[in-house]
């Protein structure tokens, strides 16, 4: 059994519930190739939440504060035009993640996430991650690590994008 | 869909939390007596949490960090407990007891003249057993008029005033000159004070010795005399001082000012208040076992179980204002932390060195003294004060005729302290932010003293310390943050 017994009693969960998040967590590339020891640890500071349809996970502008990751459903990542009206950006699945940049600093939300069917998330924040670091130095650092590595490859592919869009441009002139 | 919340507008909803916390801080209020473990362990989980980060960071189990820190901690203490604790309870006592003591006590004895003729009683003298020639602690009281003359078959009440120059046991007979047929006798009657500070057998060794000098027909009831305790009271001390310099400022106030009563009344009125709800709120707390078993026990708990807790608070908070609780919590959690061992850090540092600093100048009751200043220090501007107020009280009270001297010697080694606190240690443990107006310091200290005296004072600064932490926590948390 995963935790303490007297708070595991009181909020009891499916022992394969516990399964099938590992298996959904260790599929993201923050918690790739964690074993299931690191996974318990970090399993204690992630937080667990569920929301209608409509409801929004995170507000455009607001401060940021960490990660979602979704269990279930469907969230519409949108963004406000300058007249208002809501432009869709993408739509995402189980198993995908948003706002792991508010893991690092705490800028506004550039979008915002409104749930588009009844979906449950995990919530992975920048003061459970501080205290990860805190306490257990060596997880903390695979875990920022990872963090690293995940901007460090969003970035290049921006570079790449500019790149294009820089001799595209070239080419036109 | 939208959390049924959102359906009431914004303005009665922060009303309703408002009344909520409103009610709480009553209810809270209301059991404060019970309060103070829970208190007391949440401040200890606050001290000791960094160690047992640390701890579990080096790889050792929470649970392993808590116990071994637990384990160090309270030995520790318990060492100190052991070593000072005793010296530290006696003082104490010591100290209240001169401040609320009876200066002088008056009792009564009865002579009865059971013979057929009258009994004359020519004179009195005091025989002090251990011999001091010159003290006068026992006195036959003024309206005690010789020579005296008691009728057949009557008795008359003389009584006989305590008046010590110190807390010591003091034993001496009583001997009353007869006249008359029986000129030449003496009746003789053994008289103790402050006995509590004497030897228990006293009691039955001067029963024995009353019989011996049984004189035939005169009864004297009883046939020993204990005059309770009584000895120097500090206030009275101070008055006995102030009565020198009581002409000069008489000649700036006038003739009304009586320094001398005045003292005498503030210090009674300033003891018994101090002690009267201190002793209730202690009641409370160090009712032994309380204390040893809850305190550590809920501190387990805060320290094991806390980020737990804290995160099944989180998870009843709606929505909407989910990752905003998150985030305030942890900034509040940092800061309450960080002042809390600031002010403990800042609370020993003090009173070690008022407690060297003044046994070095030779106070009496530097222990007791010392740790009251340093817990006063956590009251801004007022805290030294009530520090040095304290410390030159006992200075006068005990210094003799060199208390004047003492009391110098007080002012210096706390302005020393209040130099060393304001630049080195002041700066180093406490955020700027929690500085306060001294307006606000002195409303909260008067409101605290108020509502739970001495101990009311000294939380006081730093309950409000913590209000302002969470308030300025909230105000910046909350500043940017768009809410539904």
């Amino acid at each position: 059994m995963v935790g303490d017994p007297f708070w595991s009693n009181i909020f009891k969960r499916e022992q394969s519930e516990e399964d099938a998040l590992y298996e959904i967590l260790t599929q993201i590339p923050i918690f790739q190739d964690f074993s299931q020891r690191e996974f318990n640890k970090i399993q204690g500071i992630l937080h667990r939440r569920s929301w209608g349809t409509g409801e929004a996970i995170v507000q455009e502008g607001n401060p940021g504060f960490g990660m979602y990751i979704i269990l279930s459903g469907d969230v519409d990542i949108v963004h406000q035009v300058e007249d208002g009206s809501m432009q869709k950006l993408a739509q995402l699945g189980a198993g995908d993640f948003f706002g792991e940049q508010a893991l690092l600093d705490e800028s506004p939300r550039t979008a915002a996430a409104i749930a588009a069917s009844p979906c449950k998330a995990i919530g992975f924040f920048r003061p459970d991650l501080l205290e990860v670091i805190e306490s257990n130095p060596r997880l903390g650092l695979k875990i920022v690590m990872r963090l690293s590595q995940m901007i460090s490859v969003r970035l290049r592919h921006t570079n790449r994008l500019l790149k294009e869009a820089r001799e595209q441009n070239a080419q036109q002139t | 869909m939208s959390s049924p919340t959102s359906v009431m507008p914004l303005p009665i909803r922060i009303l309703l939390a408002l009344l909520l916390i409103a009610g709480l801080s009553l209810f809270l209020y209301k059991i404060h007596g019970v309060l103070a473990p829970f208190v007391l362990a949440f401040v200890l989980a606050y001290v000791l949490a960094p160690i047992i980060d640390r701890l579990e960071g080096s790889g050792i189990g929470r649970t392993s960090s808590i116990l071994l820190v637990f384990l160090s901690v309270f030995s520790l203490l318990g060492f100190g407990v052991f070593a000072a604790g005793n010296r530290l309870t006696v003082e104490v006592r010591e100290l209240t007891d001169r401040m609320q003591r009876n200066e002088s006590t008056q009792s009564l004895f009865l002579v009865h003249n059971r013979g057929d003729a009258p009994l004359f009683i020519d004179g009195a003298e005091w025989e002090y057993v251990d011999g001091k020639p010159n003290q006068t602690s026992f006195e036959l009281s003024n309206d005690v008029i010789l020579p005296l003359e008691v009728l057949p078959g009557q008795q008359r009440g003389i009584s006989i005033s305590f008046m010590p120059d110190s807390l010591l046991f003091t034993q001496a007979t009583l001997r009353l000159e007869l006249g008359g047929d029986r000129a030449g006798q003496w009746l003789v009657l053994p008289v103790v004070g402050n006995l509590r500070h004497g030897n228990e057998r006293v009691p039955s060794e001067l029963g024995l010795k009353a019989s011996e000098y049984q004189i035939r027909g005169v009864d004297l009831e009883p046939n020993w005399v204990d005059m309770g305790e009584a000895g120097p009271n500090v206030f009275t001390d101070i008055g006995k001082m102030a009565e020198t310099v009581q002409p000069t400022l008489q000649s700036y106030w006038g003739d009304d000012l009586d320094l001398v009563t005045l003292i005498k009344e503030q210090g009674d009125t300033l003891i018994n208040t101090l002690l009267g709800s201190t002793t209730v709120f202690l009641g409370g707390v160090v009712s032994g076992l309380t204390f040893v078993v809850i305190v550590p026990f809920v501190a387990f708990f805060f320290l094991k179980e806390g980020r737990q807790i804290s995160r099944k608070v989180i998870e009843l908070v709606p929505n909407a204002y989910f990752e905003l609780c998150l985030n305030l919590l942890h900034q509040i959690n940092g800061q309450i932390g960080g002042y809390i061992r600031g002010q403990i850090l800042a609370t020993s540092v003090v009173a070690t060195l008022a407690i060297s600093g003044l046994s070095i100048i030779g106070l009496q009751y530097a222990f007791p003294v010392g740790l009251l200043a340093g817990f006063a220090n956590m009251i801004p501007f007022l805290g030294p004060l009530i520090g040095i107020i304290s410390a030159s009280i006992v200075a006068l009270a005990t210094g003799g005729t060199l208390a004047m001297s003492l009391v110098g010697k007080v002012v210096v080694i706390f302005l020393v302290i209040q130099i060393i606190d304001n630049i080195l240690i002041q700066p180093t443990v406490v955020a700027k932010s929690v500085e306060m107006h001294p307006l606000m310091v002195l409303f909260v200290v008067m409101v605290g003293s108020q509502l739970m005296g001495i101990v009311g004072m000294l939380i006081a600064v730093p309950l409000t310390g913590i209000l302002k932490v969470i308030v300025q926590s909230i105000y910046v948390g909350i500043r940017g943050y768009r809410l539904q």
